[in-house]
């Protein structure tokens, strides 16, 4: 299926516009690990309770597309750890026999950062929150062709993002710790002069070399330098894009 | 298919029990705290142990997929060795993933300054319970997995069916497993939604729900003919984290819609299965919905009564009832899972026809049932199944 890519919006500590993102990708570097987005265009009722994954995905979800995709396309977050840092918090309650605060359970969902968009934006669409270890990024991208497919005229903002997992787990994971979020309008190509693009996944190489960033950061790298045929390699599988004009 | 949650440790141990309204193996739950224990649906089956190979995954909420994955393992292997490994890809739904151990992990941690040493991140991390089935199949297609709350197991469903029409696989293993812990009955304790006594939905009496555990898991494929994933309908609430719109909006589009795609009418519909949770405002908004959606005739039941909320796995295992519901149809007759409550119906709720212990459901050729779950953070999913009889 020919998608296009309508709109993006990237953010991470240091790298909050387009045209820093468009410097990175010609020089890029590991992403940073501590920050946090400026999030006053919620409603301070939702802010209070949002985790930094909320915070980054919600920023970047709003600024990836306009007013009224924002309250009318479908929608597809993706993260591999969701808000596992402060769930952390609550297994420790419940390690310790105590009880655990509703709120907090509520926004620690793998799906919080889904509802509160839904709310803060009125947007009454189909959503989907998932993860797929090393392949978040590819597995998102294919829940959001997913819903392409179940509604074409329909676009889908995809939205990908992590922080650095709480040191408890981090050690038991050999990944870049960073902090970061992208978001891709996308929608079914109609054949027009569009620029589209199409994915097909493989067995990974052997010899994959490992990013120093996420896949998601790397296709935007890619995808920005204007790259027409390019793959991203995980432990799990290797994706291929195609770009056409 | 196949399926486990606290009536039965398969269908043919399930089936009848659904039928008959058992309710004699909730059980109780020490909470580790303060609080009263908790009546919960927990499965008291042994559970298959995880492959050595495979140590990394071994937790508890796996193995509940493994028991389900392990009754159709033949079938599951026959189509990867006719579709090829990269043809067979993997969709799964939890809202707990592996924290019943991640809890004795932090636990450990607590006491000791180190993690437990059987655990491993991947029992906690969301995307583990795909990869740990793509990995005990040897599947090389897409696998991951859907976390939307309660309607993460039928969101699955939908998802493998949109990535056979897509053409990424020819095959795809997609079903849902969520397990009683700490976490879970710690946070809807603290939201106060769960029942003293065993949940009674759609009643003025209801006080909660009952939580429950399990896993049922399908494999979807093109073909025509057996039991049929033929609509899919979603949408989220804009309202409220964790209440649903009182209005029941966001419930009559998921309905509404799931019916459209399937080409089918409201007056199609021979049976639906409830979210039915039993809290206030899920039956009331629901009973609304329905009533909106199917009007007062078509019999409906919700199946927590017996198998608790299993939370992220309630969207397949009550798929696999309405799969049960078809595939055991006889001639042209659906026995249905009856309602259990104490009858005496909320004034608050629309009086929706309620099913009853015995009730069957005569049905012309096309026989369709119509499954809910409606999600925290008001996510919804509806599916239709539908089975040409002859």
């Amino acid at each position: 299926m020919k998608t296009v890519l309508r709109s993006w919006c990237a953010w991470s500590p240091g790298l909050e516009t387009a045209e820093q993102w468009t410097a990175w990708a010609k020089a890029p570097q590991p992403l940073a690990s501590e920050g946090v987005p400026d999030a006053r265009f919620l409603p301070a009722m939702l802010r209070r309770r949002c985790t930094p994954l909320s915070k980054i995905l919600l920023k970047v979800a709003r600024d990836g597309c306009n007013e009224a995709e924002r309250s009318q396309a479908r929608t597809v977050f993706a993260s591999r750890h969701g808000s596992i840092n402060e769930s952390i918090g609550l297994l420790e309650n419940v390690a310790r026999g105590e009880r655990i605060s509703p709120a907090t359970f509520s926004h620690t969902v793998h799906n919080a950062q889904a509802g509160l968009f839904s709310i803060a934006m009125g947007n009454r669409q189909a959503s989907s929150s998932l993860a797929g270890r090393e392949d978040s990024f590819g597995s998102g991208l294919l829940e959001a062709l997913g819903h392409l497919e179940r509604e074409p005229e329909r676009p889908v903002l995809f939205v990908m993002g992590d922080v650095p997992l709480d040191p408890v787990f981090a050690s038991l994971l050999d990944e870049p710790a960073c902090a970061y979020g992208v978001a891709l309008l996308l929608a079914r190509s109609e054949g027009k002069d569009e620029e589209s693009f199409e994915v097909a996944l493989e067995r990974p190489p052997p010899d994959a070399k490992r990013l120093a960033w996420p896949p998601a950061a790397e296709f935007l790298r890619l995808w920005i330098a204007g790259s027409t045929s390019f793959s991203i390699s995980t432990s799990q599988h290797l994706w291929r894009f195609t770009r056409q004009e | 298919m196949g399926l486990i949650q606290a009536l039965g440790a398969d269908a043919d141990e399930t089936w009848p029990r659904l039928l008959a309204g058992d309710q004699s193996r909730l059980s109780e739950w020490d909470t580790g705290t303060d609080a009263p224990p908790l009546i919960v649906a927990a499965v008291r089956d042994n559970l298959p142990e995880i492959p050595a190979s495979l140590a990394a995954f071994a937790c508890r909420n796996n193995a509940m997929a493994l028991a389900a994955l392990l009754q159709i393992e033949s079938p599951l292997r026959e189509a990867i060795a006719r579709f090829g490994a990269d043809r067979v890809g993997v969709v799964m739904g939890t809202s707990t993933s592996g924290v019943s151990d991640a809890e004795r992990a932090i636990r450990h941690q607590l006491e000791l300054a180190s993690l437990a040493p059987a655990f491993d991140y991947a029992q906690l991390e969301f995307g583990g319970i795909a990869d740990f089935t793509a990995r005990w199949l040897g599947t090389e297609g897409p696998a991951y997995t859907l976390s939307t709350a309660c309607s993460s197991g039928a969101r699955a469903l939908a998802s493998a069916r949109s990535l056979l029409r897509l053409g990424f696989c020819d095959a795809v293993v997609a079903g849902a497993a969520d397990t009683l812990c700490g976490l879970t009955t710690g946070g809807f304790s603290s939201l106060q939604a769960i029942a003293p006594e065993p949940t009674n939905p759609m009643s003025v009496n209801r006080r909660g729900l009952t939580l429950g555990e399990g896993a049922a898991v399908f494999l979807v494929t093109a073909e025509p003919g057996g039991v049929q994933l033929a609509g899919v309908g979603e949408s989220s609430e804009a309202h409220h984290m964790s209440a649903p719109d009182p209005e029941g909006r966001g419930a009559e589009t998921a309905m509404r819609k799931a019916i459209e795609d399937a080409g089918a009418t409201a007056n199609e519909i021979a049976y639906a299965n409830l979210h039915g949770t039993g809290t206030a405002l899920n039956d009331a908004m629901e009973s609304v919905a329905v009533d909106h959606v199917l009007g007062r005739e078509v019999p409906c039941s919700s199946t927590k009564p017996m198998t608790g909320h299993t939370l992220g796995a309630a969207g397949a295992i009550e798929a696999a009832f309405s799969w049960l519901v078809l595939q055991r149809a006889e001639h042209r007759k659906l026995a249905l899972p009856p309602h259990l409550f104490d009858g005496e119906i909320d004034p608050a709720c629309a009086p929706i026809r309620l099913a009853h212990k015995g009730e069957t459901a005569e049905v012309d050729g096309r026989a369709l049932v119509l499954t809910s779950s409606f999600g925290f953070g008001g996510n919804n999913c509806s599916l239709v199944l539908e089975r040409k009889l002859s």
